[in-house]
């Protein structure tokens, strides 16, 4: 095999996910009608603004080659806090400060100061005690919930201020400003993923955890941070997921976990740590999404969504691990 | 017991009874030794009879139960391998310490990636250490086809020469090398070998455990025997025989006692 092919075939393997949604969304525009339209297109990237931030904080944990099932309560903890406490209506307090726009920075704070102190909680259990990922954040994914069920009495709050709803109507070409804090999102992790040591570090402990500590990297710091930093980004997309909704129910979100990890895995992240990048991640979101958007414009009935993600997260591992048989080849 | 070649006899390294137990097992009974500056000790003794364990608390990965370390003169406790490394002790393990799941260059620079700030943000420069790297190996005669292919895909011998050259190129003041050759070739073996007499000429002490008695003959000053996690010898080269090493190592002759021939 010439250099060129074996270059162009690894980009490829490297891009696989964008190239299926390339696919996907060509198949959908010619198969369905009204499929091709620029607010269909629109609707899907808003559609998975908050799946997208949250299979970031996803991504990142599972790179480090750790797991974090706690986002989905998280972000329901994070919107239920800003539900309280800046809704008029229901359980809401209707806090209102002035000026009116201040209600912006003071409610993201809030939402990621919470998703950051379960982060830490999550990081160190993980660090210290030393227990497995998965148990502790199961955990988590628990008491997180019921913590929301608690504080909410399994009521729900409505009405969320105007100056915060802004965000979810003001548009900026044609997206919501939502839609574009989930870009800028991926954007900013991307850059951090690929472009400086603390992402480099990330993934070299997901390829190998003992080799990073005998190099003098500190291993339990970044973990740390990298649970800190899943459990902030939780946080932000509980906020967003409140503005979405304009409050907050004790049920918000739920179901959102497996979508995200069908997302991340879709990809190309491997649960086993140490590969994937951010770009996948967000080509995997758009991918369901826009499989999402077909089935509600085919009219089949929504439940149809479930068995097609499954389905998806089963060919998403089964592609991976074709993918690593032909790189051996071209090894 | 260091002062034996003449300029060598400032210890760089000196072990006084270090002890180390695993619950029950005593690993280490009492190691004492010393390291010159530009000194090549080469540490031998059977399975299981301490080495490794010695090297990583030299290195950080371990702490004695006992016993105290110098290093330069000063009291040495290294609590992680970062304390060690940022004192100047290099390791290369046993089992490569390499993240297979990204390229040559992320490797090489692991820990210490060189970075220029970019908006106020420090982002790793990949073509600075690209150049270093590439300049590195090639004067250590190391043929990698490319830089940017992740370590995964190439040979064991390639990856030792990733780690051996790291050594080379970090330098410090210590390094430690744990079996550094068991994955190379003939030629390879004789060009790590040199690089370890070039990183003692530039006054760097090194230590290499290793099981093949011609490679420490070869490189070493100075053969340091452990025996059930004791110090069984300690001879300057050219006043010993591999016979008489092999029988410190089996335990034919006195603990701390130097051989006849």
């Amino acid at each position: 095999m010439n250099p060129r092919t074996r270059h162009a075939l690894e980009f490829v393997l490297d891009n696989l996910v964008w190239f299926m949604l390339v696919f996907v969304l060509v198949v959908f525009s010619i198969s369905i009608p009204n499929y091709f339209q620029l607010g269909i297109f629109a609707n899907i990237i808003e559609a998975s603004s908050v799946l997208g931030v949250m299979s970031i904080g996803l991504a990142l944990v599972i790179i480090t080659g750790h797991m974090d099932l706690s986002v989905e309560s998280v972000a329901a903890l994070s919107a239920m806090a800003v539900g309280i406490l800046f809704c008029s209506a229901g359980i809401g307090l209707g806090v209102q400060l002035h000026p009116e726009w201040l209600m912006v920075p003071v409610s993201l704070l809030i939402a990621l100061a919470v998703g950051g102190i379960i982060g830490a909680i999550n990081g160190y259990l993980v660090v210290k005690v030393k227990m497995s990922a998965f148990i502790i954040t199961l955990a988590s994914y628990i008491w997180v919930r019921g913590l929301v069920l608690v504080i909410s009495g399994g009521r729900s709050a409505q009405d969320l201020a105007p100056a915060i709803r802004w965000f979810g109507i003001q548009r900026l070409l044609g997206l919501p400003l939502t839609a574009w804090i989930a870009i800028a999102c991926f954007v900013v992790f991307s850059l951090i993923m690929a472009k400086t040591p603390f992402g480099r570090h990330l993934i070299m402990i997901g390829g190998n955890e003992t080799a990073t500590f005998r190099a003098g990297i500190r291993v339990n710091r970044n973990l740390v941070i990298a649970f800190v930093l899943a459990g902030a980004i939780a946080g932000l997309a509980g906020w967003l997921l409140a503005i979405r909704t304009s409050g907050a129910t004790a049920n918000l979100g739920v179901g959102l976990l497996f979508n995200a990890f069908a997302a991340v895995v879709i990809g190309g992240v491997s649960l086993k740590g140490g590969v994937g990048t951010l770009p996948g991640v967000y080509a995997g979101v758009l991918l369901l999404s826009a499989i999402n958007t077909a089935i509600n414009l085919m009219g089949l009935p929504a439940n149809f969504t479930q068995v097609i993600h499954g389905l998806l997260v089963l060919a998403a591992v089964l592609l991976d691990a074709f993918k690593q048989t032909i790189r051996q080849r071209l090894a | 017991m260091s002062g034996t070649q003449p300029g060598m006899s400032e210890p760089l390294l000196v072990l006084d009874n270090v002890t180390k137990n695993f619950g029950a097992i005593e690993a280490l009974k009492g190691i004492s030794f010393s390291i010159g500056k530009g000194e090549v000790v080469a540490l031998l003794g059977d399975n299981g009879a301490g080495k490794s364990t010695l090297v990583k608390i030299i290195a950080g990965g371990l702490e004695p139960t006992s016993g105290r370390m110098l290093f330069e003169g000063k009291e040495f406790l290294a609590k992680s391998p970062a304390e060690a490394k940022a004192a100047g002790i290099e390791t290369v393990y046993q089992d490569l310490s390499l993240c297979t799941n990204v390229d040559v260059v992320a490797n090489f620079f692991m820990g210490r990636e060189i970075t220029r700030k970019f908006l106020g943000v420090a982002v790793l420069d990949e073509p600075a250490m690209e150049q270093v790297v590439e300049k590195a190996l090639a004067s250590a005669g190391t043929r990698i086809p490319s830089l940017r292919t992740n370590v995964e895909h190439l040979s064991g011998g390639q990856r030792q020469a990733i780690e051996l050259n790291r050594f080379v190129h970090f330098g410090g003041k210590l390094v430690l090398l744990d079996e550094p050759f068991a994955a190379l070739g003939v030629e390879q073996t004789r060009r790590g070998l040199d690089m370890i007499r070039q990183v003692a000429r530039q006054g760097i002490g090194v230590v290499i455990i290793t099981h093949i008695m011609q490679q420490a003959f070869q490189v070493a000053d100075r053969i340091v025997v452990i025996r059930q996690g004791v110090v069984a010898g300690d001879v300057a080269r050219n006043k010993t025989s591999p016979d008489a090493v092999i029988d410190m190592i089996t335990g034919e002759t006195l603990a701390g006692a130097g051989p006849a021939g």
